[in-house]
């Protein structure tokens, strides 16, 4: 019997159980004038609880110990006799075995595996309807003994509303569990990289080439590992080309929807920013690839300009720097709506227009969490993958030339997972080790810029 | 004496009319209206972009949708076909048809009608319509029949106005004998992946994108929805609830693809789950998604006022029942508004499903949630990297596809906010 036949069967179990619960609790009556603490409900669900979760917990630990139990058992039988000792052979056999038992191999390789085939399956069979019957021997036993514990006194409610809290915080726990995971995950990975590699290497290198052995003498020898021009790629699109158009164009967005457009014009205007905002980057990747990289290359072409790419990090900033600009438009949007109404009324009160107040008040009030908000910006945009992988080269130039093709760390984490590769050569440890540095540099970004928008904040409040 | 004369000049009133003054003026709001100006062109670049954008995507993509057939005559009982129509009455039919030369009586019978080549003008995948057609009516073996193939690229191409001019001559020919007729892609809608790009479809990226937002909307929902009323209602003032808060906002900022090297290191290398299955994919985009679910509930349950809980308690609900009965209900509008906007970025996301390995290429659509599988913007990547041209409008119009369902999640996520949300 499956797994999931047998939590279909605990769970309609429990559904039993509620209601067999719930008719006993509605029938009690008040005792000396003091009525029923809970209602049939909490009862009902008790009682539920008590069939469900004991049994679901079983299920759990047995999906994780049966296959090995089932294998050990397959192993001792006299079918198992004269496996060979262990070693990749053996491990092969008994994977083929589960693989013909699952139905998921036709013909076998090994004639030993087709021997234990039958004592394998016996097996199976056997932890199977043990499996299933002690969990429903569980679940019976739980809901029983619930079910003898309810009376008009029983604090039910008491109890579940006590598993619903720890459901509860067990949600909550799992953003911790996630950031913890992340965290793991990559210094592990990171570690196993630096031992292979040296950090200062890596940090400080300036040539990348982690696909072709670039010296022989090299720690594992299979590529350079200077990050260097990664992370000015990085940088030269996500910050600088990216920044340059979405700083000017987001924040004058903002200026024109909050101090000038009338309220039906900025009905028309404002979903324009938020449909922006809602386009999938690898729409905007094929974009930028199809039809702003070509035009930017002929562009340089006719101007004479040397080093021109069809990768050009020009077209993947442009392009990412409109993606860019909503997010910075709600942010400046926020900051000027935050600096107060005093200091602009008394700005048009001294005769000042409408753009000298704003540009000599109100933006410079609002400074801070303009800031706040571009940093914020930039840990999204050095953080983008699909457009850089699309628009952008995989050639790592040290290079200022906007219309050369630079590489980003994204990019480079996409192209060393996606080969076919052996998951602990240091090609691949290498994205980890880039997925770290970028953790880190967006965690800071994020950090600084929702201080340096809470400490402006407190000083209007 | 000369001072008094000093402070008289200081005393005398600003001649406002005066032309000095009246320049000034001037040049005060010519630079005002240079200013709004100034705005009103930001805001127009970021809708020209988008309308630049939006047209490309339609121009190239709504040909995508359109698929040119060439009408084939084949003569089967002089064909080299050995098939028997009362061989495919019953049981044994798909064998049958499976060990017939359907592909080289295709090739010969486009010979025949087209001149030598003629096989060129159809599309690899031809055979496949005519099977189908023998398979829908056995009968047309007894004679000859005529039947709707798709067309090879170049001649599609050519249909659609856009191609070289050796396939815009062969396509007047064809014209000429009036033997094509371009219609709606059915194909298109109802195939999987394929490497023809005559023969492509989106369903089987759709299915896989179905299937994989199930498990993150199945896992990120509650998982988000308690944890935002645990923050909001019990949580106590201390550390571990700080703790939390910051876990929650960084992830919510954390570079996609950050998840999906937590993926393919934790859900793949660790725990061995099936590489490209919409199992890990959702599971990744739960993690990604959840804290996108908690800010937007934490703010739809705080928007419910106070009074609504203290009525509650005063009449004698416990606290789990004043939340699971009143402020839950009331504020599920808000957090489905906000799901239903992380489930369309979930959907839209490419980067963090690439790292688990959902680009492989699958020329039939997920059978469950442990089956490989490829999901609606990795099929659009993958396909852009084509070298064919004809991957050009397919890949606009799967893109056409992927924008209409998140205009229409969006749509609802703004008609949930409108309709039911309560302004108290």
């Amino acid at each position: 019997m499956s797994i999931l036949a047998i939590l279909f069967l605990v769970l309609g179990l429990g559904f039993v159980a509620w209601f067999a619960a719930r008719a006993k609790a509605a029938g009690f009556q008040p005792e000396n004038g003091i009525r029923p603490h809970s209602r049939p409900g909490h009862h009902g669900w008790y009682v539920a609880l008590w069939a469900i979760v004991p049994a679901l917990i079983f299920l759990a630990v047995w999906a994780n110990i049966a296959p090995g139990l089932t294998m050990a058992a397959a192993i001792e039988s006299p079918a198992g006799a004269g496996l060979p000792s262990p070693g990749m052979e053996r491990s092969a056999i008994l994977s083929e075995v589960r693989g013909l038992a699952d139905g998921r191999i036709q013909g076998g390789f090994y004639p030993k595996a087709q021997e234990m085939l039958p004592a394998y399956k016996a097996a199976r069979m056997r932890y199977g309807i043990a499996g299933a019957s002690l969990a429903l021997i569980l679940a019976l036993a739980g809901g029983t003994y619930a079910f003898t514990r309810l009376r008009p006194d029983f604090r039910a409610r008491t109890r579940v509303e006590r598993v619903v809290m720890i459901g509860l915080l067990v949600a909550s726990l799992i953003a911790i569990l996630t950031t913890l995971g992340i965290v793991a995950s990559l210094l592990v990975e990171t570690m196993r990289f630096f031992s292979k590699v040296s950090p200062v290497e890596f940090l400080f290198g300036t040539s990348w080439s982690p696909q072709t052995a670039m010296r022989a003498d090299q720690v594992g020898s299979s590529g350079a590992f200077g990050a260097i021009p990664l992370f000015w790629g990085t940088i030269f699109i996500g910050a600088i080309i990216a920044m340059v158009v979405a700083i000017p164009l987001g924040l004058m967005s903002a200026i024109y929807l909050t101090q000038y457009a009338a309220p039906a014009v900025r009905k028309w205007l404002k979903p324009i920013l938020e449909v922006l905002a809602g386009v999938p980057t690898v729409v905007y990747g094929y974009f930028a690839a199809l039809t702003v990289a070509p035009a930017v290359r002929s562009f340089a072409v006719m101007a004479g300009i040397p080093g021109a790419s069809s990768e050009s990090a020009l077209a993947a900033g442009l392009v990412m720097g409109i993606m860019i600009i909503p997010f910075v438009s709600s942010m400046a949007d926020d900051s000027i709506a935050a600096v107060p109404q005093a200091m602009r009324d008394g700005s048009l009160a001294m005769g000042a227009t409408t753009s000298e107040t704003i540009r000599k008040v109100l933006v410079p009030a609002a400074l801070p969490g303009v800031v706040g908000g571009v940093l914020l910006a930039v840990s999204r945009a050095i953080g983008e993958t699909m457009i850089v992988v699309m628009a952008a080269g995989l050639a790592a130039n040290l290079t200022a030339n906007p219309f050369a093709s630079v590489t980003t760390v994204t990019t480079q984490i996409v192209q060393l997972l996606t080969g076919d590769q052996e998951f602990d050569s240091p090609k691949t440890l290498a994205a980890f080790a880039l997925g770290l540095v970028l953790f880190i540099v967006t965690l800071l970004l994020n950090i600084v810029a929702l201080r340096v928008v809470k400490k402006y904040r407190e000083a209007y409040e | 004496m000369n001072s008094a004369t000093a402070t008289a000049e200081l005393r005398r009133p600003t001649d406002w009319k005066g032309s000095a003054m009246q320049n000034r003026i001037r040049r005060r709001y010519a630079a005002e209206r240079r200013f709004k100006l100034l705005g009103l062109l930001s805001i127009l670049v970021s809708a020209a972009f988008l309308a630049f954008l939006l047209v490309t995507m339609i121009g190239n993509g709504a040909r995508g949708f359109t698929q040119t057939e060439i009408r084939l005559p084949v003569d089967f009982p002089r064909s080299s076909l050995m098939l028997d129509p009362a061989a495919l009455a019953g049981f044994g039919a798909d064998a049958a048809l499976a060990g017939a030369d359907i592909e080289g009586t295709t090739a010969a019978a486009a010979d025949a009608a087209f001149g030598a080549g003629g096989a060129r003008l159809l599309s690899d995948g031809a055979w496949l319509s005519v099977r189908d057609a023998i398979k829908r009516d056995p009968a047309i073996l007894r004679g000859k029949a005529e039947i709707w193939v798709p067309a090879a690229t170049a001649i599609d191409l050519a249909a659609k106005g856009n191609a070289a001019p050796a396939a815009e001559a062969a396509y007047g020919k064809l014209q000429k004998a009036d033997v094509v007729r371009t219609g709606f892609n059915w194909t298109f809608l109802t195939r999987a992946d394929s490497t023809d790009p005559t023969l492509v479809g989106i369903w089987g990226a759709l299915k896989g994108s179905l299937v994989t937002m199930f498990v993150t909307l199945v896992l990120a929902f509650p998982v988000g929805v308690f944890a935002a009323l645990y923050l909001e209602e019990y949580a106590p003032r201390n550390r571990w609830t700080d703790l939390i808060e910051v876990s929650i906002n960084n992830l919510a900022a954390v570079p996609s693809i950050i998840f999906g090297l937590l993926g393919l290191a934790v859900f793949l290398n660790f725990m061995h789950l099936p590489r490209s299955a919409p199992l890990v994919g959702g599971l990744t985009l739960a993690l990604m998604t959840m804290p996108v679910i908690v800010i937007a509930g934490r703010n739809a349950i705080k928007a419910v006022p106070p009074s609504i809980r203290d009525a509650a308690l005063g009449i004698g609900a416990s606290r789990v029942q004043v939340v699971f009965h009143h402020v839950l209900p009331l504020a599920l509008p808000g957090i489905l508004t906000g799901t239903i906007i992380g489930m369309a970025r979930a959907l839209g996301e490419t980067a963090p499903l690439l790292m688990i390995g959902m680009r492989a290429f699958l020329a039939s659509p997920p059978g469950g949630i442990m089956d490989p599988a490829t999901v609606l913007p990795v099929q659009i990547f993958l396909w852009s990297d084509e070298v064919s041209r004809g991957f050009v409008e397919k890949t606009s119009a799967a893109i056409i596809v992927l924008l209409v369902f998140l205009l229409a999640m969006n749509g609802v996520a703004i008609y949930l906010r409108n309709r039911f949300e309560r302004r108290w």
